[in-house]
Parts: C-alpha cells; sequence; structure tokens
C-alpha cells in the first residue's frame, strides 16, 4: 500500500524536476496556488517565498484534499555557511529567527546528512550560525504538524550558497540541477514518507462498514464515537466478517445497532476468541 | 538502537554526556534548552517514534525522589521510586509508558549525583529499611552500555545497608554487575510473562530463557534476584504458567529468591485512553475493560479464582511469605 505524501516547494525552479520525477500533472483550473498532483498520492504546492506563503500554501493544499493521513514534504534551497553548495541536508531542528519558536522534524535512518537550519524573513549574507537557512521552513513545519502527527512533517534542503558563494551570486536556474544531482536520496525520502503514511493510514483507518451504518442510522456523536470504537474492537479481534454481516442486517435504529455490537463483542471477549487465539 | 542523540545545553559539558556523545558520534547531535521541547510536543505518534526513537540527554530538576505508589513492590519499609530514565529501549505492547508519555525517544538524566543526594537525604529522614525502585518508568537495566547506571547506583547503595535498590528489568545487561561484588541490599527483579505472551507483546525483549539464564549466573554469582510475574495476562491459561513458573524455579534456586510477585494488568484510565488510540488494532485492548477507581483492567470471568489457582501453583515452588500481589 502506497502512502500520499504533499510536497511543498517556494519556487517553480525547485518544482520542476519533482513534477517530472513523480509524473505530477497540473491541476485545472488554477487556483491561488499553483498545484500538481499524480494518481498514486503525491501532490505538489508551490507556495512563493516567505513563511506566511508556505502556512497559507500548506492550509489552501490540506483545504482542497479529502480527509486522510498524509505527510508532508518541504525540498528547496538553502543557504549555509561552510556546506559545499548542492549538499542535501535532512533537517533535524528549526529555529523560526523571528519569533525564536522552535521545531524539531523526525529523523529517520535513511543515512541522509542531518542539519539544524533558521528560518529567517530575509536573505542570509553573514551565515553568522552554523545552521543552514531558509525562508519558508517555520512556517511550513508548524502548520503541517498542526494538521498531522509531527512524525510525518520532514524538510529537505539543497545548499545552494554558502560564504564562498554567496546568496546574491545564486543562479536560479542552476536550481533544477542541483535538484537533479539529489534524485535518489529526494526519493529515498519521498518512498519513507509514503511508507510512513501507509502505516498510520493502515493503523487508523476506519472500516468501510463504519461510513455504512453512519449513513443508514442517525447517530449522536457519542454514539458515533462508540461505533468508531466498536468497529475497530471488530476488526482489531479479527472479527471482520461478522462485522460485515451486521452492517447487512436491518437493525429498527442506531440504539438496537449498537447493543447487538456491543452484545457480540462481550461475549467474543469472554471466551477469549481473539483474532489469534491459539496460533501460539 | 537510536537515531539521534538530543541533549540540554545545560548539560553539554557533562561528562556522562561526552562519553555518550562520543560513544554515538556517527549520529546527529542536537542540542536543545530543555528536554521537554522534544520529549512533551504536542501531536506526536508514540507508535511511530517506537521505530526510530532518540535519545535525550538531560538534567532533572525537582524532585528525584518520590513516594512509590501504596501497594508497589514488597513490604519492608518506606518506598520510593526514583526516575534517572523516561522510557524504554523496548516495546511491550502492555507498557503503560505508551500511555503516559507523548514521546518515545529515551531520556536519560545524567545528574546522578544529584539522585544519590535526594536518596540519601531520604534515608535520613526515613526511619528502618527504606526501599527505592528504580525501574518504574523505564528498564532499570537495558540500558546498561549507556547510562552505566548500575555501575554507579549499586556501589552507592551498598555503602548504605539501610537502603534497599530494586532494579527492576526484563535485560540481560548483567556484566557490569558480574564484575562488582553482589550488593545484599540491591535486588535484580526480573520480569515475566509466559512463552507465548512475550512472543506476541514484547518486542525486542530478550527471550525467556537468555532472562533466565542472565538471573542465574547472577543468583550464583550471590546476588539477590525477584521474579515479577507481570502482567498476568488472561490470554495465557493456567497450562502456561505452570510451565513457565517449572522452567524458572528448576534453574533458580527457589529457597534464595528475594521474593516472587504478581500483578495482573492493570493501567491508569487515561494512560489506557491514549494507548488505545496508538492501538486501535491491537487485540489485547479491543477485549472487554472493568475500570475501577480510575485503573483499567482487562475483563476476565472469575478472575480472582484463576489468580488463586496460580498462586497456589506458584506455592508449590516457593515459600508464601516470599510473595505478594502488586496491586498497583
Ligand atoms: S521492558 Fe518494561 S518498561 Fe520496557 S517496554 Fe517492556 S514493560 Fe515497558
Amino acid at each position: 500500500m502506497n502512502g500520499e505524501v504533499n510536497l511543498v516547494v517556494a519556487h517553480p525552479l525547485e518544482a520542476k524536476e519533482l513534477i517530472e520525477w513523480f509524473e505530477l500533472g497540473e491541476v485545472e483550473p488554477r487556483g491561488k496556488y499553483r498545484c500538481y498532483e499524480n494518481k498514486k498520492g503525491i501532490a505538489l504546492v508551490i507556495s512563493g517565498m516567505g513563511v506566511r506563503n508556505a502556512v497559507n500554501a500548506v492550509d489552501w493544499l490540506h483545504g482542497r484534499q479529502s480527509p486522510g493521513f498524509r505527510a508532508w514534504l518541504n525540498v528547496g534551497i538553502a543557504g549555509h555557511p561552510s556546506a559545499a553548495v548542492g549538499q542535501g541536508l535532512l533537517i533535524n531542528r528549526i529555529e523560526h529567527r523571528r519569533s525564536g519558536d522552535c521545531f524539531w522534524p523526525p529523523i529517520p535512518d535513511l543515512g541522509l546528512q542531518g542539519c539544524g537550519l533558521v528560518t529567517v524573513d530575509e536573505p542570509e549574507t553573514t551565515y553568522e550560525q552554523d545552521a543552514a537557512f531558509d525562508m519558508e521552513a517555520a512556517g511550513f513545519f508548524a502548520q503541517a504538524a498542526g494538521l498531522t502527527t509531527t512524525d510525518l512533517v520532514y524538510v529537505f534542503k539543497i545548499v545552494s550558497d554558502n560564504r564562498e558563494n554567496p546568496v546574491d551570486e545564486v543562479n536560479l536556474q542552476r536550481v533544477p540541477e542541483l535538484l537533479r544531482n539529489l534524485e535518489s536520496a529526494i526519493r529515498k525520502l519521498v518512498d519513507h514518507l509514503r511508507e510512513r503514511s501507509a502505516a498510520i493510514a493502515d493503523w487508523y483507518g476506519m472500516p468501510a462498514e463504519f461510513e455504512s451504518l453512519l449513513r443508514r442510522h442517525r447517530f449522536s456523536a457519542t454514539r458515533k464515537a462508540a461505533l468508531a470504537q466498536y468497529c475497530r474492537r471488530f476488526c482489531a479481534l479479527g472479527m471482520q466478517g461478522r462485522l460485515s454481516e451486521i452492517a447487512r442486517v436491518r437493525f429498527r435504529d442506531a440504539a438496537s445497532l449498537m447493543t447487538a455490537m456491543r452484545l457480540e463483542l462481550a461475549s467474543a471477549s469472554e471466551s477469549g476468541k481473539t483474532s489469534r487465539q491459539g496460533a501460539e | 538502537m537510536f537515531s539521534a542523540v538530543y541533549f540540554e545545553s545545560e548539560v553539554r559539558d557533562h561528562p556522562r554526556t561526552r562519553a555518550i556523545l562520543e560513544r554515538y558520534r556517527e549520529l546527529p547531535h542536537i542540542e536543545c534548552e530543555r528536554f521537554g521541547q522534544i520529549f512533551n510536543r504536542k501531536a506526536q505518534n508514540f507508535r511511530m517514534q517506537k521505530q526510530y526513537p532518540a535519545l535525550i540527554l538531560a538534567r532533572k530538576h525537582g524532585r528525584k525522589v518520590l513516594p512509590a505508589p501504596a501497594g508497589y513492590g514488597f513490604e519492608a519499609g518506606q518506598s520510593h521510586y526514583f526516575s534517572h530514565m523516561l522510557n524504554c529501549i523496548y516495546d511491550c505492547r502492555y507498557c503503560f509508558l505508551q500511555g503516559m508519555y507523548r514521546s518515545a525517544h529515551c531520556v536519560l538524566f545524567v545528574n546522578f549525583e544529584d539522585f544519590a543526594d535526594s536518596i540519601l537525604q531520604s534515608i535520613a529522614a526515613g526511619s528502618g529499611t527504606q526501599v527505592f525502585y528504580s525501574g518504574y518508568d523505564c528498564d532499570s537495566l537495558a540500558l546498561e552500555p549507556v547510562s552505566n547506571f548500575a555501575e554507579f547506583f549499586v556501589p552507592f547503595f551498598a555503602q548504605h545497608p539501610r537502603a534497599v535498590l530494586e532494579l527492576r528489568t526484563k535485560s540481560t545487561q548483567i556484566s557490569g554487575l558480574l564484575q562488582m561484588a553482589p550488593a545484599p541490599n540491591c535486588i535484580v527483579a526480573m520480569s515475566f510473562t509466559t512463552e507465548a505472551c512475550a512472543k506476541r507483546w514484547e518486542r525486542d525483549v530478550p527471550s525467556i530463557e537468555k532472562r533466565l539464564k542472565a538471573l542465574a549466573r547472577l543468583q550464583e554469582a550471590g546476588w539477590p534476584v525477584a521474579i515479577r510475574f507481570e502482567p498476568l495476562l488472561p490470554e495465557a491459561d493456567q497450562k502456561a504458567y505452570a510451565s513457565l513458573f517449572d522452567l524458572i524455579f528448576r534453574r533458580l534456586d527457589a529457597g534464595r529468591v528475594h521474593s516472587t510477585s504478581t500483578g495482573l494488568f492493570r493501567m491508569p484510565a487515561d494512560y489506557f485512553r491514549n494507548t488505545l488510540k496508538l492501538y486501535p488494532d491491537e487485540p489485547l485492548f479491543a477485549r472487554e475493560t472493568r475500570t475501577e477507581n480510575g485503573i483499567v483492567s482487562l475483563e476476565q470471568p472469575n478472575r480472582e479464582a484463576w489468580l488463586a489457582e496460580l498462586e497456589e501453583m506458584l506455592f508449590r515452588h516457593i515459600d508464601p511469605a516470599s510473595y505478594y500481589r502488586c496491586a498497583n
């Protein structure tokens, strides 16, 4: 199973290679942001530069997608005092210079070079801190982490400038080439995120019967939460088949359905009938 | 074992921090102000983090020694616990830590000396024997090669015979202990569930056979050892427990076992709710439960009779005077 990943880049030149690699097509009609997607669960939005744009683009993309479990990845160029131009950096600490807020992206064991990053409002020219510098990551991370678990939000930067090659000399036309040189690292990261978001969807997705039962009867908010829990317990106890049967039966109302489910779960639990009973 | 090492700025130059960073020099080292910035963040997924936990090195502030909950441990005077670590490198599905903490990263407090001072104060303030449990929020020995926790605390306790230390563990990291002279007031308490339960619910934990071997070696070397049958899970039948008891007491000198205890699966209700959210697909938590006084346990018909029968089997091996039921 392939999970879903949202890519966020600031500039069209940062998007170019990603669009090609993942065979993304532009979403029409164009909305507030240029957005691309494929049928395999990868979407990309071009946010424009700066924290505010990153926040809004994440929000916008989230708003146009159906509910689901998606990972988020910000890919882009960054400055660094000493790292070589073209070096890929998996960001493990983000400091928002203006607010002082700190964020801590996860650190998967993918053999990628880790680095801290400072998000600034203006391009960094003095490179005073031993960290990467960008203009979006803090906004991106704060916003995306509010939509999912922080364990599904990553930032990957490619060094475009350093003390020897200052930011005002960066040739933006070279950006696609910088990405191209890191294709395998970026693909690895995206694959990893797809696995993670698929795992989350697998752990926390609801069985289809839940939706069909919801359509069949009227549930209060409390009963709806209880129904979700009952459906999950049926599955956890290896009784998916029984849940499907129940979903086909006509009950008088939500209350009688819930009573039947409750009784069935109680008797399964009492007899120790779990999915793996007797397997060991 | 770890994906990265975070360390608080405050402990950057602490010798234990330096040694651990050197040991993990190939991992990313990330500085933070307070461990809570990482450990207590909202919206973390403990289950996912268990796949790539990090180590966080920090200084423990505030109270370091706390009264042990009533019913926890053996009766030998006033009981306390102290946590030099939060979380565990193992992954037992029934563990309450996964419901207690937002993060699966392991926090190691490096200021052992401050813990020792607090323990001394507790000893001085109390009368008679004082018991100290170190495995309440972690496994006492699992990270020994990194933390050198026992290497520091066992000699410390050995100098204070009025205090008893229980090192509760499922680990086989005993080589450090075997190099020391046994301390009569330092008890290594090993936890066991049945073979089937261990296979099903204890990930990354040494096998029963390995644990038993470690315990037997400790006992042979003169260390007081104890057995903890926790948690008792209704999933296992009496026969499984009978063979576990046989296996253990064939290998150990039962007469020299410091104490044996049992404890049913139980979890504070809010931790259970969190755990259930993390593992909605786990059959163990999908069973019927009962909540009493804020504690969730698994519903089990004739629970008391079941437990009494287990105890009867146990008493064929041990002196009932050395047995207790853990209630907390
Ligand atoms: S060994 Fe103990 S502390 Fe560690 S996960 Fe298992 S139950 Fe929890």
